[in-house]
């Protein structure tokens, strides 16, 4: 270990390493990934590349209390499961991804089982399931979900995966026919760079979870772990993917200034829930949705707000075993807020509010363009987890689908030798990462980043307006260009800050340009545009596909895949018609 | 350099007493998502070197001599 | 460095550290060599159970929760009797974690220890191993005089599941601490014996809440109809929690003569209740509700309006 003063200290270096495939993000569908391709093929080389650190990385970096959406034999079916999460999406779904998920998902709760992973069970040592939503049950809790990174780490450990901590991924390679080649990265505490050749390369790089300001105002302080600033995105993007349905932003509840998630899968089954000042019940939508965030900003913006998480009516030992729970697992750092606070859940309801923006297909849809296979649209190139498109996927949809990339990705690794590049790419990624380096004067990465994701939440967040989009893309091209002219770090961390900048700006950039592009609203708040106020079946019945074309951002409709799960256009209606109000 | 120094209360706190930095120990430097930890070259100890924290503990959860204390950043208080 | 080190010579180097005279470096060793994950770091880790230093005899008992198998299980059971409370917590923790059969082995004889410390931490090691001997020396277990080894040996004998541990288990459901008998009454739910029918029934009488709770639920969960009046006679429970289990249990069953008596708690001001009765309303499908369901279309509850709604469309497709 280098010493403090050398540690940050930049250096020059670039090195070079193969490998058959390679994974970016080692979170949660990163090391499942991994693991699967070294299954399927024990001789070939695999890396996992990560940003921070195998052990703690990613949105579960502390544990994860439960499974949302667990299709388990005897409590649901991979039908019910892709027809609920059709609807819910509004019917913009290729099905096909999503019922494989549901099909295989169970097997790798299974798996996880065997790694240590702790799910609850019921006294005679079968899974407990719960039933939170309205028609399927799909929640299986896990109280003792704390040791998740730990198993995964040891089976990574175990199973000899090459593991590359403190590397931060900027731009993937890509040979003269399109195909990927590899990835360039740098150390976050030297500096140096590295090429990684390889034969596949899959993504799991998480959400865009460091978008919108949250309401403290702390840059940290977001929804997701901040390390997730939009790589995968970005990268994505300037390889030439096709991104999906962007303008389908992820916007969750949380406990206010907390910022952290209300965790309303492990109160329900309890009987906590969330309530408007009155005491009352107010969520209309059966499942967790943009309609859902919908009813949840009216309430608050309404004269019966703000929010609340209401457990005073539970018996005070259960309140306190849900204190336990949700003090110790996922975010434990949430007991001491309420401490400072003098909240106690059996006493006073918690006050809520909404998250910042971002993009996130595990609590909405928006990602890197995917099939059934986690193929993105660039040969070779997989994604997997947050990042990708299945929509709704949560925790198990990143182990499922990390599973299936990393076996399919091995398939495709197995088949084809090394795609060349243009060493030039190379040099000129180095010098535009470098560029803040060269500078004895200017401005630091942390004011930009604040200054773009103040304009995302003033012009952005929804309800979105036409004129306050078109603001938000002039401000960001101006900082852009401070960012390229002015922005300058002084040492290898703020040189990691500088480079999420970039991606900052460009899933800034893409969050508005998609949102434009799709002229209706749909997906409840998540596409709320307030001069096109009517969802319109006729004309956007269809994916967004937004890409790089000539060095431009590119949008274009693509229409869903024929349903494999067909849904009657009654179940369709009576899901709209079914938010039922009181007439009284 | 033209850059001022603002001061801010840091949330990531550690014991010097319990902290074994300087017997080899990385532990809360490594689990970091955020790499906002160091170890100094003065004290041989841990501390906040960088004030972008998200609050998430495994710092205080994984430091096997229980010398890390984390803390909500006062913005979020 | 590039990766993480994956060199065979890696272990060995950390064995080294190990004989360290430094009680520090000694216990950062142990947690690198936990890391590696390697079957060969289990014996060293395992030697360092009985190092003079509590840190390092802690250290050695967290890092063994990271493995598994005999020769883990056999270490954690020397630092279970650790005269430093924190090592034996630790043991304790890291058993339950263990997976392996052929770790059973080490915790077999553990359970006759004569401190109900030790007896309770290998029973809760036991539990999840299945092992076919745990089922005979649980029921020994379910006498011992402390409350939780009773508790921990419950545990053992619901995971196993065996018609055989029946009386052991409806015994427990008697048991004087409150705990054991929750226990006990959800590890019934395998059973499909009247006996077991019997006892659940018993307890819906208990004075813990959460017991009779767990009761109404199993007993609703294993289809016992004879549970039926019992359970309606659960309806004034002073805890409104117990109650909803009662409901949905005799929604379950199809309980078409608690129908009036469901329907009171339509009514109740903890809109949790109101949901569970239109639902098991729903569910018993019996038109005598209709009246009452009526009555609470424009419930201020999105969740009780639209069980209502469907228990209403229930009952129109049952009478046709």
């Amino acid at each position: 270990m280098q010493s403090d003063a050398r540690m940050d200290e930049i250096r020059d270096g670039l090195s070079e390493v193969e490998c058959d495939v390679l994974v970016l993000g080692g979170g949660t569908a990163g090391p499942m990934a991994a693991l699967r391709a070294k299954k399927k093929n024990p001789k070939a080389t695999v890396i996992l590349l990560e940003k921070a650190n195998v052990k703690r990385s990613g949105a579960i970096s502390m544990g994860m209390d439960g499974l949302n959406n667990a299709v388990i034999p005897g409590y649901a079916t991979p039908e019910q499961y892709t027809k609920e999460i059709t609807i819910a999406n509004d019917g913009i779904v290729d099905q096909a991804a999503v019922y494989k998920y549901a099909e295989n998902c169970y097997d790798i709760i299974q798996e996880l089982d065997r790694f240590g992973i702790r799910f609850q069970k019921d006294e005679n040592g079968e899974y407990d399931v719960k039933k939170v939503h309205h028609l399927g049950t799909y929640v299986l809790p896990m109280p003792n979900g704390e040791t998740v990174k730990k198993a995964l780490y040891r089976q990574l450990r175990r199973e000899r995966i090459l593991i590359s901590n403190r590397y931060m991924a900027t731009r993937l390679l890509t040979g003269p026919t399109g195909r990927v080649a590899g990835v360039i990265a740098f150390n976050t505490r030297t500096a140096e760079f590295i090429v990684v050749k390889a034969k596949a390369v899959i993504m799991c790089m998480g959400a865009a979870g460091r978008l919108g300001l949250p309401v403290s105002g702390y840059l940290y302080g977001t929804y997701e772990n901040p390390t997730n600033s939009g790589e995968g995105y970005a990268m994505a993007y300037h390889a030439g993917a096709a991104l999906a349905n962007l303008e389908c932003f992820q916007i969750n509840p949380l406990i206010k200034d907390y910022n952290g998630p209300s965790c309303a899968y492990v109160a329900g089954p309890f009987g906590g829930y969330t309530a408007n000042s009155r005491d009352e019940r107010f969520i209309e939508c059966d499942y967790w949705s943009g309609q859902m965030m919908q009813e949840f900003y009216q309430e608050l913006v309404s004269g019966k707000g703000p929010v609340y998480l209401k457990l005073n009516h539970l018996q005070p030992e259960t309140a306190e075993h849900i204190e336990d729970i949700l003090h110790k697992v996922e975010r434990p750092s949430r007991g001491r807020f309420h401490e400072n606070r003098g909240t106690r859940y059996a006493q006073s309801m918690i006050e809520m509010h909404i998250s910042e923006i971002g993009f996130c297909s595990g609590h909405s849809a928006s990602g890197v363009f995917v099939d059934d296979f986690a193929r993105t649209t660039v040969p070779g190139l997989y994604a997997a987890g947050d990042m990708a498109s299945v929509p709704h996927n949560y925790m198990l949809g990143a182990f499922t689908n990390g599973a299936i990339a990393g076996e399919d990705a091995m398939g495709f690794a197995d088949g084809h030798d090394f795609e060349s590049f243009d060493a030039g790419d190379v040099a000129a990624e180095q010098t535009r990462i470098m560029a803040p380096t060269t500078r004895e004067d200017g401005l630091p990465p942390n004011q930009i980043e604040y200054k773009v994701r103040r304009f995302v939440n003033d012009y952005l967040q929804p309800p979105k307006v036409t004129a306050k989009y078109e603001i938000a893309q002039r401000r960001f091209a101006e900082i852009r260009q401070d960012a390229e002219e002015r922005m300058m770090v002084r040492d290898a961390h703020e040189l990691m800050r500088a480079a999420e900048v970039w991606s900052i700006l460009d899933c800034a950039d893409m969050a508005a340009y998609a949102s434009l592009y799709r002229t209706e609203s749909r997906w409840g708040l998540y596409h709320m545009r307030a001069d096109y106020p009517e969802r319109d079946e006729d004309n956007w019945r269809c994916h967004v596909l937004l890409s790089k074309k000539d060095g431009e951002m590119h949008c274009e409709k693509r229409d869903v895949a024929p349903y494999i799960v067909p849904i009657s256009d009654e179940e369709m209606g009576a899901y709209y018609r079914q938010r039922i109000t009181a007439t009284a | 350099m033209p850059l001022a120094n603002t001061p801010t209360s840091v949330p990531v706190l550690v014991d010097a007493e319990k902290c074994i930095a300087d017997k080899g120990c990385t532990v809360c430097v490594d689990v970091c998502p955020l790499d906002v930890l160091r170890i100094s070259e003065d004290t041989g100890k841990a501390y906040m070197k960088y004030d972008e924290c998200w609050y998430c503990m495994p710092c205080e959860a994984d430091c096997p001599t229980n010398a890390v204390t984390v803390t909500i950043p006062y913005l979020l208080r | 460095m590039m990766f993480e080190p994956v060199g065979d010579d890696e272990v060995e180097l950390l064995i080294e550290r190990l004989a360290d005279g430094d009680p520090e470096v000694r216990r950062v060793a142990l947690i690198e060599l936990a890391n590696t994950a390697q079957p060969e770091a289990v014996a060293p880790i395992a030697k360092a159970v009985e190092d003079p230093d509590a840190g390092v005899r802690l250290q050695a008992a967290i890092s063994l929760g990271e493995f598994d198998g005999f020769e883990a299980a056999e270490a954690l059971g020397i630092a279970l009797v650790d005269a430093d409370a924190r090592v034996a917590q630790a043991a304790s923790d890291s058993i339950a974690e263990l997976k392996a059969p052929e770790a059973a082995a080490a915790l077999l004889p553990l359970v006759e220890h004569v401190s109900g410390f030790v007896r309770a931490s290998a029973l809760r090691g036991l539990k999840a191993l299945r092992h076919p001997e745990a089922l005979a020396i649980g029921v020994k277990a379910m006498k011992d005089p402390e409350p939780g080894v009773r508790a921990q040996a419950v545990g053992v004998v619901g995971y196993l599941k065996a018609e055989e541990s029946l009386p052991a288990l409806i015994a427990a459901c008697r048991d004087a601490d409150a705990e054991v008998r929750r226990t006990a009454a959800g590890a019934l739910a395998f059973s499909k014996s009247p006996h077991a029918a019997d006892a659940l029934i018993g307890v819906l009488a208990d004075e813990g809440w959460a017991v009779r709770e767990c009761a109404a639920e199993t007993l609703g969960k294993s289809r016992f109809d004879q549970a039926r009046g019992p359970l309606a006679g659960l309806l004034d429970d002073d805890v409104w929690q117990v109650r909803v289990k009662a409901i949905r249990s005799l929604g379950q069953l199809k309980a078409k003569e608690a129908v009036d008596r469901i329907a009171q708690s339509l009514h109740h001001e903890v809109s949790n209740l109101r949901k569970e009765a239109a639902a098991a309303l729903g569910e018993i499908a019996d038109p005598a509700a209709l009246p009452h369901l009526e009555a609470l279309v424009n419930d201020p509850d999105p969740d009780v309006r639209k069980n209502v709604r469907w228990a209403l469309s229930r009952i129109g497709a049952a009478t046709g």
